[in-house]
């Protein structure tokens, strides 16, 4: 048993924390006000080598292991959520679908420009009547010849109008309920698929979260990802590791809440005294840093399995479960240290709490992690 | 063309000391490369980026720790490194610090040896200098650009001094102190901090150099020192507001019966 970071993960820890310092901390208020999509940014962490760390260096990657991934995605959303969602949605879902179930040429034709950025990547499986329960799922794709064809559309999908290359979720055979969905690569230049409108948003506000609408798109044979009708399946496998990065997202904003917490309690004078010496504000400082602890330890050991080549599915859910929901309580409880402070945007920490709700939500709302976990319990 | 920085790895100047009983207590700080020497990496790098068949080693004197502030040098984009490593060094001063180079110098060949101007740590800013001395070469100090003459074999420095900037060519090999004032140092990318694990780290100790161990450490240091504290903390001043005339009449009765000083 160690819990000592190795020398690798320290040194990828840095140099994203002095990133962030340097690149992302500055224009962040502009970023969440205008709902810009930070272009410039983006393609400074490919640079960076940060757009597809995880990967082998033959696509391009470093090949870093999923705990160095956490910290990264920690350190990125220590002062920004949406970008550090950008990253962990780009790298886990869309790339990490087509890296753990593509065929080698599906591979080697889409890794290379998604691990260097040089095309985002997004990934449907919500629509409008489905999501965890894919029953409802009306997107269909269906044989003809050569190729798929795709009609139907997806709903709050990340980088849905700056993305190139996507991962769909399709019905390929309804009689078989969940075990009759398939997965395909789609490019967003083939005739049929459009984006509709930029979608305003409680927080993650300078990510991209579009409907996409797929009509007719006519889709190569061999876009098909993994195996026919696997693609629910793999679809769960994909999104054990996509958790963990959501689990290190909401790490990220709860540490950025307790430390300008701290940084406000020592500056702010009330009766006398910076109100850090007053115990109300003392036991609260305590059991934030206790949960955000006990909350990255979770998400460390998820990844920590997931390196091992273990299973990792239940201690990823109970990650970005338990991250994300004391994630709230931490940021609800620093805009309580910091009052009419904390209330206010230019503060950050209002910011936190509202990007810290998606973290609740996306990849699995908390409520099926719970799911997760209970039938793990309970089997 | 042969460079060499001279590194040290530091106390994390942003995090908060505690001091007992006289003594630094090291146990929770974080350490990290020299800002001045990270500087003085950045612009050899510089250098490098233009005049590609630069070979930029580090080197650093000090604890097993030290390695950490190499492989950022080295994943920065240096060639390689050596890590001067010895328990005798404990407690060495500048000078004892110099006695260290010199040796490691003494057999090697180099157009120019970058340092920091001096350490985050103690401010000293007397090894650079005292190392220049004992190689009997030319020192600039303070440097805020370098421009690298390959023909002619110097190196022209842009140094700031107290009423501005001058310029000293230097002809090779010299010794150049650096100001964080000269660039921003670059962040490695994760190619770069996936190679410095590559990197040939080379271990060298007191006997590999020749040196006696009174050479180093507290018998070859020329200054002991006896104790550590923070500053006094000062009253905290007083901020009148109102106009004018009130103010400077509050000024003055302050002056004369408070501070007795008119």
């Amino acid at each position: 048993m160690n819990f000592e970071l190795t020398e690798d993960q320290k040194m990828i820890r840095d140099m994203v924390r002095d990133f962030a310092k340097k690149y992302v901390e500055p224009g962040i208020l502009d970023r969440d006000a205008s709902m810009e999509f930070p272009h410039d940014l983006v393609a400074q962490l490919a640079d960076q080598g940060l757009m597809g760390m995880v990967y082998p260096e033959e696509y391009g990657g470093a090949g870093v292991d999923t705990i160095s991934f956490a910290l990264a995605i920690e350190e990125l959303a220590r002062y920004d959520g949406s970008l550090a969602l950008t990253v962990a949605s780009h790298t886990s879902l869309c790339t990490g679908h087509i890296a753990q179930f593509g065929s080698k040429e599906l591979k080697d034709k889409y890794m290379p420009d998604l691990v260097s950025a040089t095309k985002l990547g997004g990934w449907g499986l919500t629509e409008a009547g489905s999501g965890s329960d894919a029953s409802g799922m009306k997107t269909t794709a269906v044989l003809d010849g050569d190729h798929w064809i795709i009609n139907g559309g997806k709903l709050f999908i990340t980088q849905g109008s700056v993305g190139k290359t996507f991962v769909i979720l399709a019905v390929t055979d309804r009689s078989l309920g969940n075990k009759g969905i398939s997965a395909f690569v789609l490019e967003s230049d083939m005739p049929g698929f459009s984006v509709g409108e930029k979608m305003d948003k409680l927080g993650m506000r300078s990510s991209d979260t579009r409907e996409l609408v797929f009509e007719n798109v006519k889709v190569p044979k061999e876009n098909l990802v993994g195996e026919l009708n696997h693609g629910f399946i793999d679809t769960m496998k994909v999104l054990e590791g996509g958790r963990i990065g959501i689990g290190a997202l909401a790490v990220g904003l709860a540490r950025g809440a307790l430390e300008d917490s701290i940084t406000h309690a020592k500056e702010r004078v009330q009766f006398g005294k910076p109100i850090s010496k007053l115990q109300a504000i003392q036991f609260k400082i305590a059991e934030m840093a206790t949960d955000l602890e006990g909350a990255r330890l979770l998400v460390h050991q998820a990844a920590y399995l997931k390196d091992q080549g273990k299973s990792f599915g239940v201690e990823a859910s109970t990650a970005k479960y338990h991250a994300s929901e004391v994630g709230m309580k931490i940021c609800s409880d620093g805009i309580q240290i910091l009052g009419g402070y904390g209330y206010m945007e230019e503060y950050h920490v209002e910011r936190y709490y509202r990007d810290m709700k998606l973290c609740e939500i996306g990849e699995g709302t908390s409520e099926v992690q719970k799911m997760v976990i209970a039938k793990s319990m309970l089997k | 063309m042969k460079f060499f920085v001279c590194c040290k790895q530091v106390p994390d100047v942003a995090m908060a000391f505690q001091i007992k009983d006289g003594e630094l207590q090291k146990d929770d700080l974080n350490y990290v490369l020299n800002a001045y020497d990270a500087s003085a990496v950045e612009e050899s790098l510089v250098i490098k980026d233009a005049v590609s068949e630069l070979d930029l080693s580090l080197v650093l004197m000090g604890a097993e720790k030290g390695k950490e502030a190499l492989r950022k040098g080295l994943a920065m984009g240096a060639n390689d490194a050596f890590h001067i490593e010895d328990d005798a060094f404990e407690g060495s001063d500048s000078h004892a610090a110099a006695n260290v180079l010199e040796a490691f110098f003494k057999d090697k060949e180099y157009d120019a040896i970058l340092c920091g101007k001096q350490s985050q740590d103690m401010d000293m800013g007397l090894t650079g200098g005292l190392l220049a001395e004992k190689l009997n070469i030319p020192y600039v100090t303070n440097a805020v650009g370098l421009e690298v003459n390959e023909e002619a074999k110097s190196i022209l420095v842009t140094r700031q001094g107290d009423a501005g900037q001058e310029k000293v060519e230097l002809s090779f090999p010299c010794i150049v102190s650096c100001s964080n004032d000269m660039n921003e140092p670059r962040i490695p990318s994760l190619r770069g901090i996936m190679q410095s694990k590559k990197k040939p780290m080379n271990k060298v100790s007191v006997a590999d150099l020749g040196l006696a161990t009174d050479a180093v450490g507290k018998s070859g240091s020329k200054s002991t020192l006896l104790s550590m504290d923070f500053p006094k903390a000062r009253k905290a001043g007083e901020k009148f507001e109102g106009e004018a005339s009130e103010l400077v009449s509050t000024l003055i009765d302050k002056l004369t019966n408070e501070a007795k000083v008119l």
